[in-house]
């Protein structure tokens, strides 16, 4: 049984391909099959982030367009043996998207035996963001704690809520979670920033992942490494909380309180 | 449009019956003179002929001081159509209306009532009033979603985002925080409410009069709030708990 699920957002910038990444990452060391794909036709990034840049040789479009098969497109992840990757085009618009090329993708992944389908959306709420939810059966919405990240979450929501294949054929519509990143405990502790009640009480949706604020991510992202797989990080470790979550763990979120200072370093600073 | 597709074999039907409202200007015959009311509706005319010019009327010949003859409406309604309107009926009302009518083969139409003059209430015992029950929303309105109740009330279990809008033609209830925008009596029901169980709202709108929220004000932000209209005044008030 496949699970499609969608990482979105509506903001750009918030961090939907490092989540994407990493929550794939994550689902492939559980030793789950996995296909990650690149729905920002246009504007490649997924691959970057994944290392896989100068591996790609056919993209999504060109399945799509049946310039190559599906087995082509696939690059398969060095590091995890069970993940793939299927680029975006940087090429094309996304007008090279079709409902129905989407849909012929998605089951030949289905017919592949593949556990899970990460669908990496791109931001805002047009043709490219439509399809990359439109036949998801969850969705993971990434949101940062400040107010128009959470505004265009929930416009996000409303379309997730009606928008799908899921809510127009009404079959308890798509599954939504929450994710939040660039969690700054220290900001929220002073007021400068949301806090994850505040996300949750305006959205009305509960949080399968608070990832915080680190320099890490975006060493990760220059490296090629989606950050969960650098184990000495917050972030990674909230990323596989979250990851846990998905599957259906319970665990307490963490991460929501400033690290206490040392004795030495309240004296000394640093 | 969409029409409805044809069954092979049925013949398409060459009419529709709908019912439905049109305004229609009356003409207040206090004369039957001719002339006189050629030379004043052709004065209205001109004034705006986009407005006047081949418009239909109905006439209305209860102000003239006694029933008109059938020839005196015929001169009447040829002065009418001289002017450039085009008379379409007959206010109804008396028996002599209810002849001319037949006479001159006009329809007769229900008189305009005003709301102040009563009305005898006619109901069969065995009658049940319809009611339109509220349009019920249990999922929250999300920023950029539109809800509308058509000709009821609106019932929000859950929230309204900022940048969602609430709409009914009655009264809008929502029953957790409204944060984006209600408007009660969208086609003009002066008397349509606005409840919320918390209010933090951006646009309160009753009737068309409305009100932005740049600032909540502090005795409401947050609070269980109702907006009504009192005259032409939107006003809000806590509700009491």
């Amino acid at each position: 049984m496949t699970e499609i699920i969608v990482v979105t957002s509506g903001k750009g910038g918030v961090g939907k391909t490092t989540t994407s990444a990493s929550v794939a990452c994550g689902l492939a060391r559980r030793g789950k099959r996995v296909a990650v794909v690149d729905f920002d036709i246009g504007l490649r990034n997924l691959d970057l982030i994944m290392g896989c840049e100068r591996r790609v040789v056919y993209d999504f479009v060109n399945v799509i367009q049946g310039d190559c098969t599906l087995k082509q497109a696939l690059i398969k992840d060095k590091r995890l043996e069970t993940l793939h990757v299927l680029a975006a085009s940087q090429t094309r618009d996304k007008e090279a998207l079709t409902a129905e090329g989407v849909r012929r993708v998605l089951d030949e992944l289905i017919a592949d035996g593949f556990d899970y389908v990460l669908c990496d959306s791109p931001a805002g709420i047009e043709k490219g963001a439509h399809l990359a939810m439109y036949y998801a059966d969850r969705a993971v919405v990434v949101v940062n704690p400040e107010v128009s990240s959470v505004r265009d979450s929930d416009r996000i929501l409303g379309l997730l809520a009606s928008k799908t294949q899921r809510a127009e054929q009404g079959n308890g519509g798509v599954k939504e979670h929450l994710l939040l990143t660039r969690y700054n405990p220290r900001r929220v502790a002073s007021g400068e920033m949301m806090s994850v009640d505040d996300v949750k009480e305006i959205l009305g949706l509960d949080v399968i992942g608070v990832v915080p604020e680190s320099p890490d991510v975006l060493a990760a992202s220059n490296a090629g490494v989606p950050v969960i797989l650098n184990e000495d990080s917050d972030a990674s470790l909230a990323y596989d909380d979250a990851v846990a979550r998905l599957l259906g763990e319970d665990l307490p979120l963490r991460f929501l309180e400033e690290p206490k200072r040392g004795f030495f370093a309240r004296i000394f600073g640093g | 449009m969409m029409t409805k597709p044809v069954e092979a074999g049925a013949p398409a039907p060459a009419i529709d019956i709908r019912f439905g409202q049109v305004g229609l200007i009356q003409v207040r015959i206090r004369s039957t003179d001719p002339g006189a009311i050629v030379d004043e509706l052709t004065g209205k005319v001109a004034s705006a002929p986009l407005f006047f010019q081949r418009t239909g009327v109905c006439l209305d010949v209860s102000p003239l001081e006694r029933d008109p003859q059938i020839e005196e409406m015929r001169a009447v309604m040829e002065a009418v159509r001289r002017a450039g309107m085009l008379p379409v009926g007959l206010v109804g009302g008396s028996a002599a209306v209810e002849s001319l009518s037949a006479a001159l083969e006009l329809p007769v139409l229900a008189p305009f009532r005003p709301q102040t003059q009563a009305v005898p209430v006619v109901q069969p015992a065995d009658r049940v009033e319809a009611i339109n029950p509220a349009l019920m929303q249990h999922q929250p309105v999300r920023s950029g979603q539109r809800v509308y109740a058509r000709c009821r009330d609106l019932v929000v279990t859950s929230t309204v985002g900022a940048g969602a809008e609430a709409i009914a033609d009655g009264c809008v209830h929502v029953y957790g925080p409204l944060r984006g925008r209600a408007l009660a009596g969208a086609r003009g029901e002066t008397s349509a409410r606005v409840f919320c169980q918390e209010f933090r709202a951006e646009l309160v709108s009753i009737a068309g009069v409305f009100r932005v929220f740049e600032t909540l004000p502090p005795e409401l932000a947050g609070k269980p709030v109702q907006a009504w209209l009192d005259g032409d005044d939107l006003r809000f008030a806590p509700l009491a708990s």
